[in-house]
């Protein structure tokens, strides 16, 4: 319908691109060049001349892809571990709940970009200032989610691995740890969210010297070539969606279907 | 059966019953400081393989008393001690076996059997052999692998029981364990429970709000009252294990002990005041009934 509506109305495509301009766009990331917007005429959808399939792996998008994605695993393993603990560490002492709780609530709510300024005077433009913008604006909604599902623990798990000689750091490894995951798993799916969200729009506003997605959509807007702009919106969301859908849904349903609070399917 | 239970007492030294002594010596506990204690001045001493039932009304501070026992609170006033040691905190000396059965989900049937010997540090092939061993003995030898959720409420509550038995404790207690269960699932159980008791001869501290539950397993009632909860009566039952749990004596019994916590309810209600005074509308309404154990009693 889309694409339709652009070729009988005529909007004009370098303000609103159709998908198959989208479609050339990624293409052309990919260095393969289509002309899949154009009329449809002879030769259609490949160029009049010069070669149509440079060197793929060569393309600005494997290679944004590959620096978005290592920057998050890094980035979100790092906000998973000080995020983690921190919520832990609130959830068990009452006093660091009552000074961290109400900040990092306030925190959560502030936009990660928020931080591109702080990340940038304290440690430059470079990676260590984007792991800092992925980190502080993912690891408050870790702490806080986990936090909250650690209070949902039922206190008689604590108590009937009490009665069976679980203490102190057993406590933890074999009562409170497994009886946590389900809390982990959904905590861990929506600070997935925030990293990735963190992470573009750090990107977007760093020039490192590795160039990820959030460069690629920058680069677009410089050159002006929207379809380029809604390629790599659509591969973020792609990607956020295939995180989701192939490792964090299926995680938490697995949790959730072992501890039975899920109806088997 | 009995071959499989002495292989589980048979790997710690002492025999269950020379052990399993467990003493309340006026035991107190207030837990906001002020007002109605939650137990007062409590003694009690379950002699080593005795099966002792608790019965009262809710709020009567019947699971306090067990939670002491248990260590899991702390009297104020009074001391708590199992063969002669006192009681400092949990242990799986007093395993303990709670009404919403508190089996970890993440965990199969033998997994949670097994919990309490991996705590202990027992070797893996003398776990697994222990953990058969229980799981047998509740009958529940394949749904070993089964998930917590999959199994029915009877289940769980003899999966707890395993649990508590093959860490071979000193005392059972039992947290009215079988109140969330349907009636037949409850006198299956009780019978199960009496063969199990007759064989380990375990101490068992149980609390219950049922009379009839209470005199199908006790050699020895403990009735309770509340506001503040202290200790009103002690009836020995003196019926041969296992009973058969729809005789006569039986229902004899639990006619006149309700009949006594009827009087004393009465009396209590004749202290207060006329505004806060209740009374029953037909007889057995004063013990819940419809909770209670089978239609005959």
């Amino acid at each position: 319908m889309w694409e339709a509506a652009y070729r009988f109305i005529g909007w004009r495509s370098y303000v609103f691109p159709a998908p198959s301009h989208v479609l050339d766009g990624i293409l052309s990331l990919l260095n393969i060049r289509t002309l899949l917007g154009d009329p449809v005429t002879a030769g259609w959808p490949w160029p009049k001349s010069g070669a149509v399939v440079g060197a793929v792996s060569h393309g600005p998008l494997l290679e944004a892809i590959l620096v978005s994605c290592t920057r998050l695993l890094v980035g979100f393993t790092m906000s998973v571990l000080i995020g983690g603990l921190l919520g832990l560490l609130m959830w068990s002492i009452k006093a660091i709940d009552e000074l961290l709780g109400p900040l990092f609530l306030g925190l959560q709510t502030l936009p990660s970009v928020c931080w591109v300024p702080l990340g940038i005077l304290w440690f430059g433009i470079n990676e260590k200032g984007i792991l800092f913008v992925l980190i502080m604006g993912s690891m408050f909604a870790i702490a806080i989610s986990l936090r909250d599902g650690m209070r949902t623990i039922p206190p008689i798990y604590r108590r009937a691995g009490l009665m069976l000689g679980a203490f102190g750091w057993r406590q933890y490894a074999f009562v409170l740890l497994p009886a946590s995951l389900p809390a982990l798993a959904t905590s861990l799916r929506q600070g997935f969210s925030f990293a990735w969200r963190s992470l573009m729009g750090a990107e977007l506003l760093f020039a490192a010297q590795y160039h990820g997605l959030g460069f690629l959509l920058e680069t677009g807007r410089s050159f002006a070539d929207v379809a380029q702009v809604v390629a790599v919106m659509a591969i973020m969301v792609l990607i956020g969606i295939l995180a989701d859908r192939f490792v964090f849904a299926p995680a938490e349903q697995r949790v959730h279907r072992r501890f039975g609070l899920m109806m088997a399917e | 059966m009995s071959s499989s239970v002495a292989g589980i007492l048979g790997k710690t030294a002492t025999p269950a019953i020379a052990r399993g002594r467990l003493e309340l010596h006026g035991v107190h506990k207030n837990f906001d400081g002020t007002g109605v204690p939650a137990v007062q001045d409590i003694t009690l001493d379950c002699r080593p393989g005795e099966f002792v039932v608790v019965v009262g009304p809710s709020g009567c501070g019947k699971s306090t008393l067990l939670n002491i026992a248990a260590g899991m609170i702390k009297p104020e006033q009074g001391a708590a001690t199992i063969d002669g040691k006192p009681i400092t905190g949990p242990g799986p000396d007093r395993a303990m076996v709670f009404q919403d059965h508190g089996l970890f989900p993440w965990l199969t049937a033998a997994q949670n059997v097994e919990f309490g010997l991996k705590m202990a540090g027992v070797s893996r092939t003398e776990r697994q052999d222990r953990v058969a061993e229980a799981m047998k003995m509740v009958h529940l030898s394949r749904s070993m692998g089964k998930l917590v959720h999959e199994l029915s409420g009877g289940m769980k509550q003899r999966v707890a029981i395993a649990r508590a038995l093959v860490v071979n404790p000193a005392v059972l207690l039992m947290d009215e364990p079988f109140a969330a269960l349907d009636a037949q699932t409850r006198t299956l159980l009780h019978q199960q429970l009496q063969e199990l008791w007759v064989e380990t001869k375990k101490t068992i501290l149980f609390v219950t709000h049922s009379v009839g539950e209470a005199v199908r397993l006790a050699d020895r009632i403990v009735v309770m009252h509340t506001h503040p909860g202290r200790i009103r009566a002690e009836i020995d039952i003196p019926l041969a294990h296992p009973r058969d749990i729809d005789s006569r004596d039986i229902t004899d019994l639990v006619q006149r002990i309700r009949k006594e916590i009827e009087d004393e309810v009465n009396r209590v209600n004749a202290t207060l005041a006329p505004e806060d005074q209740w009374k029953p509308k037909a007889a057995g309404d004063l013990v819940d009934s419809a909770s209670d154990v089978g239609s005959g009693i």
